[in-house]
């Protein structure tokens, strides 16, 4: 990491420190969720930004993490933090093995069969209510004995931070370097050695690890988990803010998750219009600036101090 | 007994009707590579449409219909034009292109039809008495019939047509078909209207048997998307034999083991095919 | 001198075009051999057939005497046989080190430390002549960087046989001086055995210890390049080009 980059970031983790001291209980419940639609989008442009494959499942892998936690905590009294770890690595597994079913066959195959398992993990959650309380939520223990927001903010920025410190190193590693030599050219990467379908099924089934664990602390926060977690409308969300900040950059999901999260805020005093409001915009930059609020910027400071 | 047969009868009806659905997303698949996930929500508001054409402003129901039909055709083409054009090659962004668009056009169905799930009227009434063993809805029976016509007249298209030539060249070789005239801009747009007029065949044909809602456009897309991937993708005779085999097994599986769960009885085929069969009944495996 | 590949009876067709038919050929260690025909013979797509692009639907493909014919691009690569392009596929949007490294990372192995990786990359983009170059976007770079570029890619793999789909196409005759030397250097420091496909007639006959000439997916003529050019049915190939 460059020195200028490595600064801008604590300087920005020194910032995020004092939210809880000036923030109302309201914006700051506003930030813990922000804080997890970071991990969600983050995690999501890992595979969709950086290796071109569209899951549809990263909202359905985080209700594995957050039911899988939340049932486990309730029946079998585990702690929390168990809890999540054991959703997380549900979340591995199965998103191993929904890769590997799928990814040999193409991307198209991926986004097909994902769309179709969040479909069916709504069902089977909405139906199987005497365990998952179907849309009436499930009720969870919290993470700490005594609820405080200020509490949870500082844990979520605490997993986020270490999420996002993960997500870089992955980025900058040689895993990561064959992740972009796939998204370049799949035959080029295959006849260079790179075994394609692997690196594939990989940053997939890491991907997915990622949103269980994300899920997971975000059931024990709302400590009610409900079928909204792993539906397709909060796939919607975390796409639009992958797309608008910026896919295929660090701070792109980073930037769109705040920026949606508060916006949708103010937008919902009019009624929910923030979806199809965000659709559109997402519709339009995916049309017109693929790179994102954040590659617009980039490139008008550039031009700016060039 | 004739319970059983009445189910198998269910599910061929059903089966026709998943084949025209699925046919509008293999044709796009298989021409431009582009896996529409608005599909079922055209369906749904081709469903609208003819509701509204019929109930609000008095079109007979059998002129509703085509006239439903032609609007979603026209959608369809408006959409290749502005959004899908511009990602052909870009199999990502035509992915999550066609993703939000679902997601947009189902909140605009919500704000303009409402929540409540819509009916047009039936076109006829009554029902018939089959063979002597069961008696069965002439809506149902009408719905068939006008559903073979339409698959024939897509086979006519595909098999006979200048169209479908110029289709089957450039799913074959694009290059090529350019290099013997073909026009592929002009075929997408068409190809990709068409596509959107079958999912609108799809839902007017349905909607006066099971009505639409906004939030139902999932499973009709779903439903297109495990047809396709069964009978392998961009096969015709798969979408047919597909759509026969899930509309069959769902009605059986729902009557016997669980109406809640008609629609995992898709995903499980979906996951079975890809393990043993991940090309498809009639798809060609590929290199 | 052993065999270092064998094809026997390939065949390969795109719908009802077959545009590998039947194709026995082999390469002995340490050979360079050229492989010439029309536009549209099918060398590229034996190529392709050879890197595991794509695989033939009769025929057997071996590889130091082990069968090679349904592996995927990355084993075979890892076996050691690899390939430029002919429209040239460098990673467009990763950098000229970036670019090799993906080559060496492909030879799979686990213990060398990403230092020494990075060190080895540098050599090879020196050895190509694209010093100075790292961290430049291989978009920017021309087409005969982006061919060299490629070659780095390929030769970062450590590969027995090298295969070169028309590099020399598009360069001007001091730009093709300098590619037959780099490919003789090649040869001789590296002791790679190269297959050859060109449509520079001049530079592949020089070059070249024996020449495999293709015409519509059928191998016509065989032998060593003087044998070649003066066969009737290799110019009445070539003739039957020009007519078109
Ligand atoms: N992926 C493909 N799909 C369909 N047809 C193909 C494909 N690849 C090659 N062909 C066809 O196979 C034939 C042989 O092509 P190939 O690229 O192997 O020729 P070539 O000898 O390399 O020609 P050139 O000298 O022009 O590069 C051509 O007719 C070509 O159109
Ligand atoms: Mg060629």
């Amino acid at each position: 990491m460059g020195n200028k980059k490595l600064w801008i970031s604590f300087a920005f983790i020194i910032l995020a420190l004092f939210p809880p001291l000036f923030l109302s209980q309201y914006w700051l419940h506003v930030m813990i969720i922000s804080l997890f639609y970071v991990m969600m989008a983050s995690s999501w442009n890992l595979i969709a930004g950086f290796t071109g494959q569209v899951s549809f499942a990263h909202a359905a892998f985080s209700g594995m993490g957050a039911y899988t936690s939340g049932m486990l905590t309730v029946y079998l009294g585990l702690p929390p933090w168990l809890g999540i770890l054991i959703g997380t690595g549900v979340a591995a597994l199965l998103g191993f093995g929904l890769g590997y079913l799928c990814i040999r066959m193409g991307g198209i195959y991926l986004s097909l069969t994902t769309l179709g398992f969040s479909e069916i993990l709504r069902i089977i959650i909405t139906n199987e209510d005497q365990w998952t309380r179907g849309t009436m939520g499930l009720q969870v223990p919290g993470f700490f004995v005594e609820y405080s927001k200020t509490s949870y903010y500082y844990l979520f920025l605490i997993v986020t931070i270490l999420l996002l410190i993960v997500i870089y190193k992955i980025i900058h590693s040689e895993m990561g370097l064959t992740f972009r030599a796939v998204l370049n050219d799949e035959v080029a990467a295959s006849s260079s050695g790179i075994n394609t379908v692997r690196v594939r099924v990989l940053a997939f089934a890491i991907s997915s690890a990622m949103s269980g664990l994300a899920g997971g602390f975000y059931g024990h926060y709302l400590m009610l988990i409900t079928p909204d977690v792993p539906s397709l409308g909060q796939m919607f969300l975390v796409l639009a803010m992958a797309v608008i900040g910026g896919m295929g950059s660090f701070a792109g999901p980073i930037v769109g998750s705040f920026v949606l999260e508060i916006l949708s805020e103010y937008i919902r005093v009019y009624g929910e219009y923030h979806v199809l409001l965000f659709g559109l915009i997402a519709l339009a930059m995916a049309r017109f600036a693929p790179e994102g609020v954040v590659g617009i910027l980039r490139k008008k400071w550039r031009r700016e101090w060039a | 007994m004739s319970e059983l047969l009445m189910y198998l009868t269910n599910g061929i009806v059903i089966g026709v009707i998943n084949a025209i659905s699925a046919i509008g997303v293999s044709l796009i698949v298989g021409i431009m590579k582009v896996v529409n996930f608005a599909h079922g929500e055209l369906y749904i508001f081709a469903g609208y449409f003819s509701y509204h054409l019929s109930v609000s402003l008095g079109v007979p129901p059998l002129l509703a219909m085509p006239l439903s039909i032609f609007l979603i055709f026209l959608i369809g083409i408006g959409m290749e034009r502005t959004l899908i054009r511009p990602t052909y090659g870009d199999e990502m962004y035509s992915l999550i292109i066609t993703f939000v668009l679902s997601i947009v056009l189902q909140n605009a169905a919500l704000l303009i039809f409402g929540p409540y799930p819509q009916k047009p009227p039936n076109w006829v009434t009554g029902a018939m008495n089959i063979f002597g063993l069961y008696h069965y809805g002439n809506q149902r029976i009408l719905s068939f019939f006008i559903s073979i016509g339409v698959l024939l007249s897509i086979f006519y298209l595909i098999k006979r047509t200048w169209f479908g030539k110029s289709i089957r060249a450039i799913s074959q070789d694009r290059e090529m078909a350019a290099l013997v005239g073909v026009d592929h801009l002009k075929v997408n747009m068409l190809a990709f209207g068409l596509g959107a007029a079958l999912a609108g065949a799809a839902g007017v044909v349905l909607s006066p048997i099971f009505p639409v809602t906004p939030s139902g456009s999932s499973s009709v897309s779903l439903n297109a998307f495990i047809v396709v991937v069964l009978g392998g993708m961009g096969s015709l005779k798969g979408c047919v034999v597909g759509g026969l085999i899930l509309g069959i097994l769902e009605n059986l599986g729902a009557a016997y083991i669980s109406t809640m769960y008609r629609h995992i009885f898709g995903f499980i085929i979906l996951i079975l095919v890809l393990v043993f069969r991940p090309w498809g009944l009639f798809g060609q495996k590929t290199q | 001198m052993g065999v270092i590949i064998e094809g026997k009876g390939l065949t390969k067709s795109f719908g009802g075009l077959t545009a590998v038919k039947k194709v026995d050929f082999h390469l002995n260690k340490g050979e360079i051999v050229g492989l010439i025909g029309p536009n549209g013979a099918g060398k590229t797509t034996l190529f392709n057939l050879m890197s595991g692009v794509y695989h033939p639907e009769e025929g057997t493909l071996s590889f130091n005497g082990m069968e090679i014919t349904s592996l995927k691009s990355f084993e075979i690569c890892r076996l050691g046989i690899a390939r430029t392009f002919q429209i040239v596929r460098p990673f467009l949007k990763m950098s000229c080190l970036e670019n090799v490294l993906i080559g060496i990372i492909g030879r799979g192995d686990p213990r060398e430390g990403i230092k020494a990786k990075g060190e080895e990359a540098r050599k090879l983009l020196k050895f190509v002549s694209l010093e100075g170059h790292e961290k430049n976007s291989a978009n920017n770079l021309t087409l005969i960087e982006k061919k060299r570029l490629e070659m780095a890619r390929a030769l970062a793999t450590q590969p027995r046989l090298l295969l070169l789909d028309e590099v020399l196409a598009g360069l001007n005759p001091s730009e093709i001086l300098q590619a037959l030397e780099l490919i003789e250097v090649i040869r001789t420091q590296l002791k790679m055995t190269i297959f050859w496909i060109e449509h520079v007639m001049g530079a592949i006959m020089k070059a070249s210890d024996r020449i495999i000439v293709l015409d519509q997916g059928e191998k016509i003529k065989e032998g060593r390049p003087e044998e070649v050019v003066n066969d009737s049915k290799v110019i009445e190939a070539y003739l039957g080009e020009s007519d078109a």
